[in-house]
């Protein structure tokens, strides 16, 4: 009998093998693979709490599943064919470029609107096809959703020529500037890039550990002067200068930054790539610079202690930033099947209530503002509006993100005054910020390096600065060392 | 196919080829080329004129030199007692000094995090302490369990001979138990040493800014630059290799002349 079922066993072993081993094959026939790589923790994972349905009047959003596997049910459902999304994930753009570099394939990826610039320059990145741009078809939620003032971004920026909106579509975006702890930091001195220079918050602020943040930051206290004058901020062409200035990678300035940046460093809590939001919450550090999606998180969980945390914008000039989808050439290799699955993936995140579900579940804003669809506007109704016997309130116009002409009366929200440095003055930015904000563009591989270099003196430790202290040390524990190693030797030789 | 030996090598033969061999080769290969693929010394250069190569190597050997040395005056005491003592209940006390090995490592600097702002408040004013102590705390046990075993498998006899010949406590102590335990501290150093100059994470977690070579690294391969960090981690397996052969040396002479020296 024990014979007989472990014959049994063994047989159901060597078939289910055989059956894993074909099953890849089998599934080829009839399914498309998309593969995905995109920032960690930057997608509605589902499995949302019954607390928090967001109940619009319009029809209640909710994520049950997570958006992969909703989007491979509705793929089949309306295109009525199988498509697997393998999803991976990466830590920083220079992370995604390196693992594409290496071999990793994908088919569409999402990095920071200056990894698109470089893959665009490098021609890894494949055009978004004519369809994907057809306003007439119900179902391309992007084109249809997208908002006028992501879009007129997106088609004025180029590189070698090539617009962005040809190959990239916007996923999320947002500004740069400091969350900061009111009962200590007042709003104005968090309203300058000089707070990271400021000696009354020593060692109590945290600044991003990483070179293009840095330098922007940088790059904004030195020029405080020029940046807030008079006559700076009303020149008709303020926009473009100031893009000019914030983009300035002379010698001159690399030479500045680095003087200032290794000046403030020992007035800086730490440079972190991760802790800053945990340390803001716990209350190590007095504000920290932070991207507005993080920053909105760090204010949401500190809220769920009663800890009120603000966000402000620094009055130089704040970095606009945006990450958005595009297709790589060496994934779909010319597949229309994976340009049509990559393309609906754009489109299904771009559906608002999908845009409303990612936005709600990472804090970041979308780039769509829902076009004839009200839903986005509904919802920032919905998390911001003031209630009605509320008393401190202010009109909020968001106009500029909605519409193509931006001063749209009817997009004005009636929020509590405090939300203007909170959540919504983050998430939202007011159009005066927005009036401030400049795009930090993709440097060439020269310039990369220099600034690259820039930014490794500054975190090297110099061996100019080491005190005698420890050389003598040094040469001591050196000296013990070889001492006691000859010592032991010469007794041993002695014997 | 005749089963031998052999066959049973096979396994780590291939492990050895795929994750020994061939990343040393890539290492290789990229530490002598260039962006074009030539062949280049300049990278070698390179390390040895920087001055940010050099102020890292010596900062990432201070800590690791302090970390050791800290390692080692806490650890052999404790090893010793621990050895030596007639405790019923030694078991649970080495247990204790392991035990925080079974924790994961990030969990417990983050625990130590907490406990050092408790103490100094913020932290940012002693970043290399804070980092020696992060390390120190980390690489305890690896430094206690070697000498605990070499001392603890010392023939108690040999003290009382040294005892029966004159020797006070100091003089057999000196003479015959540290001598002894030089093979249990050689591999405590050079298991705390080594990985003390490149662990960048706890540097991080407990907020020292300044690079050591892991982090310098790290920085070269996200400016995409391979082939100087490539160079910078061929350096320091270099010194890695003079130092264990220095060590080894020193431990084989033991093994020859039977250890210990009166």
């Amino acid at each position: 009998m024990k014979r007989i079922i472990a014959i049994i066993v063994a047989l159901l072993l060597v078939a289910g093998l055989f059956l894993s081993a074909l099953q890849p094959l089998l599934a080829e026939e009839d399914e498309v693979v998309l593969r995905v790589c995109s920032w960690e923790e930057y997608i509605d994972l589902g499995d949302w709490g019954e607390d928090e349905v967001i109940d619009l009047e319009s029809g209640d959003i909710f994520g049950e599943n997570s958006m992969v596997d909703d989007f491979e049910d509705w793929y089949y459902e309306t295109y009525g064919k199988r498509v697997r999304v393998e999803y991976s994930t990466f830590g920083t753009n220079e992370d995604l470029y390196n693992m594409l570099t290496l071999g990793d394939v994908y088919d569409i990826v999402c990095p920071s609107e200056y990894m698109i610039m470089k893959l665009m320059a490098e021609d890894r990145v494949a055009p978004l096809s004519e369809e994907f741009f057809d306003t007439s078809n119900e179902l391309n939620y992007y084109i249809k959703g997208v908002s006028p003032y992501i879009r007129r971004i997106f088609e004025t920026h180029d590189i070698n020529g090539v617009t962005w909106d040809k190959c990239a579509a916007g996923f999320m975006w947002g500004i740069t500037g400091f969350v900061y702890n009111p009962d200590v930091v007042s709003k104005e001195e968090a309203s300058t890039w000089r707070l990271m220079e400021n000696r009354d918050f020593a060692r109590q602020i945290t600044v991003k550990d990483n070179v293009r943040d840095t330098y922007f930051a940088a790059v904004g206290a030195l020029k405080h002067d020029l940046l807030t004058s008079e006559e700076f901020v009303n020149d008709p062409n303020y926009a473009m200068n100031l893009q000019d200035e914030m983009n300035d990678v002379s010698q001159d300035m690399i030479d500045q930054t680095q003087e200032y940046l290794q000046g403030i460093k020992n007035n800086l809590y730490s440079f972190e790539t991760d802790s800053g939001k945990a340390d803001m919450i716990t209350g190590k550090v007095v504000a920290n610079y932070q991207w507005s999606g993080d920053a909105v998180y760090t204010m949401d969980q500190a809220e769920e202690d009663d800890y009120y945390l603000n966000f402000a914008v620094p009055e130089e000039s704040t970095n606009i930033y945006f990450d958005g989808w595009v297709m790589l050439k060496s994934g779909l290799s010319e597949d229309p099947d994976k340009q049509h699955a990559a393309e609906a993936w754009i489109n299904f995140l771009s559906r608002p209530d999908n845009a409303v579900r990612n936005m709600y579940y990472i804090g970041y804003t979308s780039t769509i503002s829902g076009g004839e669809d009200g839903r986005i506007f509904e919802y920032l109704d919905w998390l911001y509006g003031a209630e009605e016997d509320e008393e401190d309130v202010v009109d909020y116009p968001v106009g500029y993100f909605f519409t193509e002409d931006g001063d749209d009366t009817d997009y004005t929200l009636t929020v509590p005054a405090e939300q203007l440095d909170r959540q919504l003055g983050a998430q939202y930015p007011s159009p005066e910020i927005i009036r401030r904000a400049s795009i930090m563009i993709y440097f060439n591989e020269q310039q990369s390096e220099v600034i690259n270099r820039m930014w490794i003196r500054v975190r090297c430790f110099n061996i100019k600065n080491v005190p005698i202290a420890v050389w003598i040390l040094l040469i001591v524990v050196f000296a013990g060392a070889g001492f006691l190693m000859a010592r032991s030797r010469k007794l041993k030789k002695e014997i | 196919m005749k089963f031998s030996r052999k066959t049973l090598g096979i396994p780590y033969a291939l492990f050895l080829l795929l994750f020994v061999v061939i990343p040393l080769i890539v290492l290789f290969y990229y530490a002598f080329t260039n962006g074009q693929g030539q062949f280049t010394l300049k990278n070698l250069i390179g390390f040895f004129t920087d001055p940010n190569t050099l102020g890292t190597l010596f900062y990432s050997l201070l800590i690791a030199i302090c970390t050791t040395l800290v390692c080692l005056l806490i650890a052999y005491p404790v090893a010793y007692i621990l050895a030596t003592s007639k405790l019923k209940k030694k078991a649970v006390i080495i247990m204790l000094f392991v035990m925080p090995m079974w924790i994961n490592f990030s969990l417990r600097i983050t625990a130590l995090k907490e406990i050092l702002t408790l103490i100094e408040g913020n932290l940012a004013y002693h970043p290399f302490l804070n980092s020696v102590i992060g390390m120190t705390y980390d690489f305890l046990p690896f430094m206690i369990l070697p000498i605990y075993n070499t001392i603890a498998k010392l023939d108690p006899f040999l003290i009382e001979a040294a005892r029966d010949l004159g020797a006070d406590e100091r003089k057999a102590f000196l003479h015959v138990t540290l001598p002894l335990s030089v093979p249990g501290i050689v591999s405590g150093i050079s298991m705390v040493f080594l990985p003390a100059m490149t662990n960048y994470v706890v540097l991080d977690m407990l907020y020292n800014s300044t690079y050591i070579m892991g982090s310098l690294i790290g920085s070269y391969f996200s400016a995409y630059n391979w082939h100087g960090g490539s160079m910078i981690a061929l350096v320091l397996l270099g010194i890695i290799c003079v130092f264990t052969l220095l060590m080894g040396g020193q431990n084989e002479e033991d093994a020859r002349t039977g250890g210990a020296v009166l």
